[in-house]
């Protein structure tokens, strides 16, 4: 193998991490902040490269999402139903509005300004941040899904709804009144993540038996032929496979590589185009809960939390570790053997 | 006095004459001047008259009085008046009666104001005991208002008696208000109860041992409530404890309980049977003690409960040995392990299993008696194809003339067997008919290790014409040979050793060897099953004529093709679970994962939706590009279970999550990927091995349910406890 060998270590580890575990982390599109939130009840926000704390908000119940609106405001997805938008600035935070159930996850949509959620009330809400408080006046739609919704990715005007149940529906931003595609998912256990290709053709999704699908949008016999699942996040011992979820999985913005991240400890980058593992980083602490790529794809941000696969049990302390990535871990390599099947 | 008085008046007279002569005073004058005279000597008697009448009159109301006075303190005492005054005899002046009347008031006011006394003496008594008995806290009121009207010695009886009255009601109360107390003390002391502190909570003075104690009606009746609460205790406390000193003595006589172990708690077991007024051993009754007992009795249900469980699984064992030696299979045998189990977990009476299982080894038992004849022939019949298949065994050797060590035993064995063959049909048919009229007797099956036994012999009889026919073939076909070889020595007088059929017979044989058991397989359904190389009880109990090692591993390898089959839609059920189903593409997946399981490369693509190509061909060109030499043999050894089964079993599949779990485990541990280390970078992480999945030990074991019998839940719906609100079965959207 012509891979240099790993760097000794896992990244640099944040100084002040939640204190409960972390249910999602993002980089900002604008700077390399980093946003965290936590099953601690706070949203926080990080300096990635200086290594502060720089705001902190508590919530009234744990945090289940949370993402960036610019660099200087963001969204939290609340287990007390909530929606909340967060300023940094000013540490003030306003009820965007609520679901009936725990919401899951947010997403915000640059393209049309909306607020994306998806709750265990099986239902998709958009929301538009700009209204004054009050749900009435933010409240965009109301989308009922098939189920408690998991995971939501966007990419340009698509979105990707993962729910319970194996389901994915496919939607166009313009037009939420029907999914532009119902589909199931290829894999046969439940749905961990969602992240669409930054390219727009497709999406990547991973299941809790350690295997990611790899999805096209394009409908057509020449397009689905593209598609394919692989396992991952095994581990072979004494002749039995003990196989993880998958929790992550975040695509490099710039060589749209990917990395995926598992209960077994370890972040994987895969080029899904050569079909190929690029690298693999040395094993952390505990369950990796959440992977974010910076803007410009040279920071990792590795969220290293015991995500409660096996209950409430003892597990190592929660930690958000920086790595910075070389070049070699996450650009495609063509040149290795040539696929037979493409 | 008068007459001297008269001289002083008549010289003053005199004088005045002579005056009035030496003055000349007129006669007039001098009349006027006397009358004057007599008229202010008028006024001044008159005066003094009117004073002493009026001193009379003050006497007498004096006296009026008195008397009065006397006659009231008279009738208050209820005496008769001592003077009664006689008006018309009175001794003496008004004053004489003054003096007289006034001592004897003196005497009376004494005696009156004696008597008055002892009233307010009495009266004082009554109420401090009233205020004892009726009020709780001290004194109320300490003025005692006398009727003064009434100071009869009457009336001073009358409160006499009160005052007796009142005290025996006293002494009463305290002898009762004692009892009451003696009462509570031995209450105490058998409930282990601090008896002052009881006390004192009704009233203070009843803790002092010495001193007055209260007898108000309050505190007795408190004293009544506290006795009726300690006795309501002491019954409930005392059943308890007779419950237990129960539980005990059945315990103890249940397990045999050694003497010493008993004798602590004698004193319990022998107020068994006590009333609530025999038990006054002090804290024989506290809590502590009562605790004491119950850990013991939960101690000892304990050990019985753990002796329950040892003679269930002994039963159990039992049960299960009985049944393996008379080749029964324990008919609910799953039932009883999970009876076993909910003992364990102590859902169920361990004696209720107990006498379920007893109940079966009885029935068991009673079948194996009836089922002992036909056995020992089933024995006899096993001993005897055994011999069957050694003495095929034996002819087939050609060097079995080679006089070797031993070699006279086998050809005595050889003898031997040879008759037992013989007598072989002869011992089926009379099994069968044996076999035949039991089952018809008892309307059952007669199985032999879960096999129907009928249905062995007929296997037997058929495999044995098989047999006869190709053992004719082979005659036939030898004679020919000989006929070609004659033919041959007479062209080129040479003559090949008739060895060279060796491999051929032994093909077919083999292939043969597989038929019973794919019935079999067919019949028993679940595919898992087979493939275990511990399996043949039936590979046993089938008597194949042939070498039953080989026909052995040539049924495993059989069943390993199967199993790839199984297998290989098994896998596909993992990839493509969601794979819409009615894609026409199921023939082309069943190529792709007949490879998949032996080469199975990370990023294989699953399918496409409808690629309805042939499948001929994609296998085909599947097969050329991966040489793997495993394949060709997959297919060609076993093509029917190939094509159709794994196909349905695809469907069912995806439909039933659950019985996914199956094939996997089954995947063969022999088979490895090669080829995925030259594709991935780092090998060791990389490669999938095939071995069994321990489907235990992936975390996420409860998303292996099937959608349609439980909620599935994320790991953080777990951890938030969030909980659908109403559960109702989720379809699975079929596009």
């Amino acid at each position: 193998m012509t891979a240099p060998p790993p760097p000794p270590s896992t990244g640099r580890e944040l100084s002040s991490p939640p204190t409960d575990g972390i249910s999602n982390l993002r980089f900002s599109n604008h700077s390399d902040h980093l946003l965290v939130s936590s099953w601690d009840k706070s949203v926080r926000l990080y300096d990635a490269s200086a290594n502060a704390l720089r705001g902190e908000f508590m919530h009234g119940g744990p945090v289940l999402d949370c993402c960036f609106h610019d660099d200087s405001s963001g969204f939290s997805a609340c287990a007390d139903h909530t929606v909340r938008r967060l300023v940094f600035n000013y540490n003030r935070e306003d009820v965007l509005g609520r679901h009936d159930a725990p919401v899951r996850c947010v997403e915000y949509s640059y393209g049309t300004g909306q607020v994306i959620t998806g709750s265990w009330d099986k239902t998709l809400k958009c929301w538009d941040p700009r209204g004054a408080s009050g749900q009435e006046r933010s409240l965009v739609g109301t989308y009922s899904q098939p189920e408690r919704v998991y995971s939501l990715s966007l990419v340009g005007n698509r979105l990707v709804v993962a729910t319970a149940g194996r389901h994915v529906n496919v939607y166009d931003l313009r037009n939420m009144s029907q999914p532009e595609q119902r589909r199931e998912s290829s894999l046969k256990y439940q749905t961990r993540c969602v992240r669409c290709y930054p390219n727009g053709t497709g999406y990547a999704l991973s299941s809790v038996e350690g295997r990611v699908a790899m999805e096209f949008f394009d409908l057509s016999e020449a397009g689905q032929s593209k598609k394919y699942a692989f396992k991952c996040h095994r581990k072979s011992e004494a002749g039995r496979d003990i196989v993880y979820p998958v929790n992550a999985i975040a695509f490099h913005p710039i060589y749209g590589t990917f990395a995926t991240g598992g209960c077994d400890g370890y972040v994987n980058v895969w080029d899904g185009n050569n079909k190929k593992r690029l690298y693999q980083y040395t094993k952390y602490p505990t369950s990796i809960a959440a992977l974010s790529f910076s803007r410009d794809g040279r920071l990792l941000a590795v969220a290293s939390s015991y995500t409660y696969e096996e209950g409430d049990k003892d597990h190592e302390p929660d930690a958000i570790f920086v790595r910075s990535v070389n070049e070699v871990e996450v650009k495609p390599k063509p040149k290795a053997l040539p696929n037979p099947a493409t | 006095m008068p007459s001297q008085m008269e001289t002083t008046c008549g010289s003053l007279l005199h004088e005045l004459q002579i005056i009035w002569d030496e003055v000349g005073e007129s006669d007039a004058e001098r009349d006027r001047m006397l009358l004057e005279l007599e008229q202010e000597c008028m006024e001044v008697y008159r005066r003094k008259v009117d004073q002493a009448n009026k001193c009379r009159a003050q006497l007498r109301q004096a006296i009026a009085d008195a008397e009065a006075e006397l006659a009231a303190i008279c009738s208050a005492m209820g005496e008769r008046p001592v003077h009664i005054r006689q008006s018309d005899q009175s001794t003496g002046s008004l004053k004489a009666e003054l003096r007289a009347i006034l001592p004897e008031i003196e005497e009376m006011r004494k005696r009156k104001s004696d008597r008055k006394n002892q009233f307010i003496e009495v009266l004082e008594e009554i109420q401090r005991i009233k205020n004892e008995i009726y009020w709780s806290g001290g004194y109320v009121s300490n003025n005692i208002a006398v009727d003064e009207t009434d100071l009869s010695l009457r009336k001073l009886d009358e409160l006499h008696r009160e005052l007796q009255a009142l005290q025996k009601e006293k002494s009463e109360r305290l002898k009762q208000v004692l009892e009451h107390l003696n009462y509570l003390y031995s209450c105490c002391s058998v409930l282990g109860l601090d008896f002052k502190q009881t006390v004192c909570g009704i009233h203070p003075s009843l803790g002092e041992s010495d001193g007055s104690k209260s007898i108000s009606n309050d505190t007795i009746e408190q004293l009544g409530i506290a006795i009726q609460k300690l006795r309501e205790v002491k019954v409930q406390r005392m059943q308890q404890l007779q419950d237990l000193a129960t539980s005990l003595l059945e315990l103890w006589n249940l397990m045999d309980t050694p003497i010493e172990e008993q004798q602590t708690f004698q004193k319990v077991t022998c107020n068994i049977a006590a009333s609530e007024e025999e038990i006054t051993e002090p804290g024989m009754l506290s809590a502590d003690f009562i605790n004491y007992v119950k850990a013991e009795v939960s101690r000892l249900e304990e050990l019985k409960a753990s002796k329950m469980k040892e003679l269930v699984l002994k039963k159990k064992a039992e049960l299960e040995d009985i049944c393996r030696k008379t080749h029964l299979i324990p008919e609910s045998d799953s039932a009883i392990d999970l009876a076993v189990d909910a003992v364990e977990s102590g859902a169920v009476d361990a004696s209720f299993v107990l006498e379920q299982i007893e109940l079966q080894i009885s029935r068991v038992k009673e079948e194996a008696l009836s089922r002992k004849e036909i056995l020992e022939k089933v024995e006899k019949w096993m001993t005897a194809c055994q011999e069957e298949s050694w003495l095929e065994e034996y002819n087939r050797d050609d060097n079995r003339y080679n006089a070797g060590r031993g070699a006279h035993l086998t050809l005595k064995r050889a003898e031997k067997a040879r008759a037992l063959v013989n007598k072989l049909p002869a011992m089926v048919d009379t099994l069968t008919s044996k076999t035949t009229t039991w089952e018809k007797e008892k309307g059952v099956d007669f199985t032999y290790d879960g096999v129907r036994l009928l249905s062995m012999l007929e296997d037997y009889l058929v495999l044995r014409q098989e047999k006869e026919l190709e053992r004719k073939r082979q005659r036939d076909q030898k004679k020919l040979q000989e006929q070609l070889l004659t033919e041959q020595e007479a062209l080129y007088g040479s003559k090949p050793s008739p060895m060279k059929n060796q491999s051929a017979k032994k093909g077919r044989r083999l292939s043969c060897g597989g038929g019973p058991n794919n019935r079999r397989l067919s019949l028993g359904g679940p595919m898992l099953q087979t493939p275990k190389a511990d399996m043949p009880p039936l590979a046993k109990a089938t008597p194949n004529t042939r070498n039953a090692k080989k026909t052995e591993r040539i049924n495993q390898d059989c069943l390993r093709d199967d199993g790839f089959a199984a297998l290989s839609s098994g896998r596909r059920g993992l990839d493509l679970a969601g794979l819409p189903i009615n894609q026409h593409s199921l023939n082309l997946q069943n190529a792709r994962e007949i490879e998949s399981p032996i080469i199975r490369k990370p990023f294989s693509p699953i399918s496409s939706t409808d690629s309805s190509k042939s499948s001929a061909t994609n296998i085909l060109e599947a097969l050329n590009r991966k040489h793997n030499d495993m394949l060709p043999k997959a297919i060609t050894s076993d093509s029917t279970p190939f094509s159709t089964p794994s196909k349905t079993m695809a469907d069912v599949e995806n439909r039933t999550p659950q019985a996914m779990a199956i094939p996997v485990p089954s995947t063969p541990s022999t088979v490895s990927i090669p080829m995925q280390m030259a594709i991935t970078p780092a090998p060791a992480q990389m490669s999938i091995t095939p071995a069994p999945i321990q489907k235990a030990l992936l975390p996420a074991h409860t998303a292996l349910k099937s959608v349609d019998e439980e909620i599935e839940y994320s790991f953080e719906e777990k951890r938030a406890g969030f909980v659908l609100p109403r559960s109702h079965p989720i379809n699975v959207m079929q596009v």
